[in-house]
């Protein structure tokens, strides 16, 4: 694929992408590329990572809505030793594409030393920061709904990498704008956008829960406008690019967040509703462009307020 | 074990056909992918008119094979919500959507006194295991249903509410039936309490037991981990993939209390 006819190719802070197209983290596995063609992905996200490994929730963790699925793995992961003993070789080996490692700490010093710990690693391109996880310095409260924790954290991380610092925003906030920008001022390069919204469904004939823990994330179609207006808060005051997700299903979903901001897109639960998700969204996002002779750059954030 | 190479592909339905109490079979032919698939493992199904139907799309059904021929694939399916009503929906030359198979099947015996035990739609994956046993084992096969129309063919049928063969759950008798036939394997497929019972009364006795799984799920081939449950031994344990894993476990790996 030569650069320079490539209408799709995208720039993500230091890194450049092939397709816009982007997995969310969890959604999306090696095997999945037995069935989707590798070269329509821009980059490949991991599962999150911990320091330590994570059992995650009890059973049942999904369940499927009228309009997207609820989930509550729990962060489910073999820890960052195995990860980088068992998995990372694996998917330096078999991935054509840059791939972007997210992981998530319970301090700041446990994020850094993850950090470090992932830089002595080769073929890593970027760091997806999952920061929906409890700050246990701040009495537990989740990094990404604080303003100035973000700001802190991505400070501290930014020094100490040269590759794409990626910061993961909750759209469980009340002002998205302000921890972006936080994130972009303590030196973020990149943000991404939406992580799941809290959700919940019961069963109304006996009155329990569908996931074992109660409220878990809602992620898929239902979501898209959310996650579209969140996305256009934020992208109004950040400099910074934007992998945007929550609710993408088809390329015309996938065209409204360009439009609205984003540089690249990221599907997630779409790809358990259409295996060929990836390739599909690519191929129609690509007919679009050629059909108007324009590149991606030409509509992203190119929005008007009607 | 070698893991199963997930596949997606649409292929037209080669026969559909009703059967009581809202079960139905659904049958595919392919040769190639008959080849590939062995007792105890299961596909990802959506009927492919299913985004036409519903406004919005819906997450594959997993569903264990039923059975194979040279040729023909068969699903023995019950209807239980949108994904499958809409399977059983299809008709002949509709497409069907499939991702597999996939998943680890049964181990196969032989020379072995096998009883199998399942219990409603725990049934199919059961009989294509039956097959493929019964030439090289001793076999006594029983069922338990809600009631006359959750029954198929086996030894010994059990239900509710009494309406078809002994009144009772599959479980009532399982001590006897294990000295009697002198049952040294049991493979069971069914509800969690259905399984967990088949446990305990035969772990007293400490027969070997495969169960095969069953769980909500979204992928089918392991990136999501939405299908885990409780693997393992005292402290050592560790959500395993249904999916991936499983289907099949070790009934002793399982651990019971925390489902």
């Amino acid at each position: 694929m030569e650069p320079s006819v490539n209408k799709l190719q995208t720039s993500l802070g230091r890194i450049m992408l092939q397709s816009p197209i982007t997995v969310a983290s969890g959604t999306f596995a090696l095997d999945n590329l037995k069935i989707v063609e590798q070269n329509f992905l821009g980059a490949f996200v991991c599962k999150t990572i911990t320091r330590h490994p994570k059992k995650g929730n009890p059973p049942p963790r999904l369940f499927e809505t009228e309009a997207g699925l609820l989930n509550s793995i729990g962060l489910q992961n073999p820890g960052l030793d195995k990860f980088i003993a068992e998995d990372l070789p694996v998917l330096k080996e078999k991935l054509d594409v840059p791939l972007i490692v997210s992981f998530s700490g319970s301090s700041y010093a446990e994020f850094a030393e993850m950090l470090e710990t992932l830089e002595k690693q080769e073929g890593i391109a970027g760091y997806e920061l999952n920061v929906s996880c409890p700050n246990v310095e701040n009495e537990g409260i989740a990094f990404g709904v604080n303003p100035d924790i973000v700001h802190q954290l991505c400070k501290q991380l930014a020094p100490l990498t040269e590759r794409e610092l990626i910061v993961k925003l909750s759209p469980n906030v009340s002002d998205i704008g302000m921890i972006a920008k936080a994130a972009e001022e303590g030196g973020a390069t990149a943000i991404s956008m939406i992580n799941t919204v809290w959700g919940m469904a019961i069963n109304y004939q006996n009155g329990k829960s569908m996931l074992q823990k109660g409220i878990g994330g809602y992620s898929g179609i239902g979501i898209k406008p959310i996650a579209l207006a969140l996305l256009y808060q934020a992208a109004k005051v950040i400099h910074i690019p934007i992998i945007a997700m929550g609710g993408i299903y088809k390329w015309q979903d996938a065209l409204e967040f360009f439009w609205a901001g984003a540089s690249a897109i990221s599907l997630g639960t779409a790809n358990f509703i259409d295996p060929l998700a990836v390739q599909n969204v690519y191929a129609g996002i690509n007919a679009f462009l050629q059909e108007r002779n324009i590149t991606l750059s030409d509509i992203v954030g190119k929005y008007e307020l009607e | 074990m070698s893991k199963p190479i997930p596949l997606y592909i649409k292929r037209e339905i080669y026969s559909s056909t009703e059967l009581t109490g809202n079960y139905f079979v659904l049958r595919i032919l392919d040769e190639e992918l008959a080849l590939k698939c062995k007792p105890g493992q299961f596909f990802e199904l959506r009927a492919a008119k299913m985004e036409t139907d519903c406004s919005l799309p819906k997450l594959f059904k997993p569903i264990s094979i039923y059975d194979v021929t040279k040729v023909i694939i068969s699903f023995l399916i019950k209807k239980r919500g949108s994904g499958t009503n809409s399977l059983s929906k299809s008709t002949t030359t509709d497409l069907l959507e499939m991702i597999g198979p996939l998943g680890n099947g049964f181990p196969i015996v032989s020379g072995r006194n096998v009883l199998l035990v399942s219990g409603g739609i725990g049934y199919p994956p059961l009989s294509y295991l039956y097959k493929e046993l019964i030439a090289q084992n001793q076999i006594y096969w029983i069922h338990g249903g809600g009631g006359s129309n959750d029954v198929f063919p086996c030894n010994e049928v059990w239900t509710i509410d009494g309406s078809y063969g002994n009144k009772g759950m599959v479980t009532e008798n399982l001590e006897n039936i294990l000295t009697e036939k002198k049952i040294d394997l049991i493979y069971s497929c069914g509800p969690i309490p259905m399984l967990k019972e088949c446990f305990r009364k035969a772990s007293k006795l400490n027969i070997e037991q495969y169960c095969s799984l069953e769980a909500y799920m979204a992928c089918g081939i392991g990136s999501c981990y939405g299908c885990a449950v409780p693997i393992g031994k005292n402290d050592q344990w560790n959500y395993l993939r249904v999916c991936q894993e499983g289907p099949v476990f070790n009934a002793e790996e399982v651990l019971w209390n925390l489902l």
